[in-house]
């Protein structure tokens, strides 16, 4: 489904990534550890296209992503899936009109739209929370609002970095749970994260980026460093 | 693209009006008081133009005979007068039709009763008309020649030249200064309204960032902020021809008594050529400000 293969990147010649070659299956559950400056955000900045590298190619769904013409992207980008550490929702639009918003945008009959959006809140528990604005509920759920959002397009890859950053414990296991769950429907997910006991317990895949190189990749494997 | 997308589009562009209502304030009056400044000197143009039109329409040669004169000399002259290819017409006044006509002008009675049947010291004239006002100057010569030293008096034709020249200098000096002033406001316009998108830009970072990142297409990124800068110009043509529909109610009466005999109906031009107007404003509000912000979105907006 995704295939990294001899990437390099740089940022003012201090080389961010080296040499990184990396094949996920589709339906997997990746998970991206390594310290900060490691590269992991890079990766993901690659694989979501803000980014190019200086040479290397990425295959997404056997396409080339790195010679994507601009015109191209927004549909690439609908094929993805994207949360951040942020939650990245518009403050002056309620739950509902955030997840609403990414269909909006894309062409997207109204009454497609109000049902895809109240098949998605359902999904992550937040139909309750349909009418209030972000900033009156708590983070867990600004993220799961943000999974909503990211998940209304049924893309085959969801791409996480950093999801639990901003949540406490309870909080931050509810959304690897929820992330679980997506995984099990058939989606793609990469976590990128470093915390460590929520990668231990995973046991899924884990890939240890590590000055921008690929240090250890093992199913099944621990947070290393 | 379909209708919704269209509608979302374009209902993007007025929340986002709406919401940064004090840059969008902004760039509309700037806007607005250019469109004014331009309109008031096209105005200004058409008031000094038509005025120099209708006295030029108006502008005969007077003869005045000497009071010896005699009528049929002058009826002679009349004739050659006539004959000439480049006179429309020629009248003549009599004696009584002078005093008439003494009699209808804005002067005191007084000074009217100075003057009666009785004791008419007014002189014969011809009122001549030429087919085209540069006509007149040779006319003038000819009659001021020696030929008919004997009985001319005076010929009135420099001082309506000179009146004529001050204007054509009016109209001349109130386009130049009214091209430069609206240059001035034009670009003044065009820094701010680029400063506003470009403060646009910066105020919805976060929201083009969401925006790109859940698949947005360009066009539903980028044409918002050009309908936002056709209302800017939609209601700076709005409040400039509502502002200078009230300058010309208070102003034009005004004129119209300064103006005299020469008939310009502001409000009336005002009110039949409004569809016009408007749209031309518009237009050229439209164009600076679209074009503003086109360029403002290519520099700082990266997608």
């Amino acid at each position: 489904m995704i295939e990294f293969i001899h990437i390099y990147k740089d940022y003012n010649k201090v080389h961010a990534l080296k040499n990184i070659n990396i094949k996920i299956a589709s339906g997997e559950f990746v998970s991206l550890v390594g310290p900060s400056g490691a590269g992991k955000s890079t990766l993901i900045r690659l694989l979501i296209r803000e980014e190019k590298p200086i040479s290397g190619k990425i295959f997404v769904a056997k396409r080339n992503i790195v010679r994507l013409k601009s015109s191209e992207l927004p549909f690439y980008r609908r094929r993805i899936g994207t949360i951040f550490q942020d939650f990245k929702l518009l403050p002056q639009k309620t739950i509902y009109e955030n997840v609403a918003f990414a269909l909006e945008v894309c062409d997207v009959p109204q009454e497609e739209i109000d049902i895809k959006v109240k098949k998605i809140l359902k999904l992550v528990s937040l139909s309750e929370k349909a009418d209030v604005y972000p900033n009156a509920v708590s983070g867990g759920e600004k993220q799961r609002a943000a999974i909503a959002r990211a998940l209304v397009h049924s893309p085959k890859i969801l791409i996480a970095d950093e999801p639990t950053g901003n949540l406490d414990p309870t909080n931050a296991w509810e959304i690897i749970e929820l992330l679980k769950k997506i995984n099990h429907a058939g989606t793609l997910v990469i976590l990128a994260t470093h915390n460590q006991a929520i990668v231990d317990k995973l046991r899924q895949r884990v890939i240890v980026l590590k000055n921008g190189k690929v240090a250890s990749d093992q199913r099944g494997g621990k947070y290393i460093i | 693209m379909n209708f919704t997308t269209i509608s979302r589009i374009i209902k993007l562009g007025f929340t986002n009006f709406k919401r940064n209502w004090g840059l969008s304030l902004m760039a509309t009056l700037v806007m607005t008081l250019t469109l004014i400044i331009i309109s008031v000197f096209v105005i200004f143009n058409i008031v000094v133009n038509t005025t120099t039109e209708s006295i030029k329409e108006k502008i005969d040669l007077a003869v005045y005979f000497k009071l010896d004169a005699e009528e049929k000399d002058i009826r002679v002259l009349e004739e050659k007068i006539k004959n000439r290819l480049d006179v429309r017409s020629v009248h003549f006044v009599t004696k009584e039709e002078a005093l008439n006509r003494w009699n209808e002008m804005r002067i005191s009675q007084k000074i009217k009763e100075q003057i009666s049947e009785d004791e008419n010291p007014l002189p014969f004239s011809l009122d001549i008309k030429t087919h085209r006002s540069e006509d007149l100057e040779s006319v003038a010569n000819y009659l001021s020649g020696k030929e008919f030293e004997i009985i001319v008096d005076r010929v009135s034709y420099k001082e309506n030249k000179d009146i004529i020249e001050k204007m054509v200098n009016i109209t001349n000096f109130s386009k130049k200064i009214g091209i430069i002033l609206g240059i001035i406001f034009v670009v003044i316009s065009v820094l701010v309204i680029l400063n506003t998108v470009k403060l646009a830009i910066f105020t919805r970072t976060k929201e083009i960032e969401i925006m790109r990142l859940v698949g947005a297409s360009e066009i539903f990124i980028r044409v918002p902020f050009v309908v936002e800068a056709l209302l800017y110009a939609l209601f700076a043509t709005i409040f400039s021809l509502l502002l200078i529909w009230l300058g010309i109610y208070f102003i034009s009466p005004m004129v119209t008594q300064y103006l005299g005999e020469v008939q310009l109906n502001m409000q009336e031009f005002f009110i039949s050529n409004l569809l016009w107007i408007f749209l031309l404003e518009f237009i050229f509000s439209a164009i600076i400000s679209v074009f503003c912000s086109i360029i403002s979105m290519g520099k700082h907006l990266k997608i």
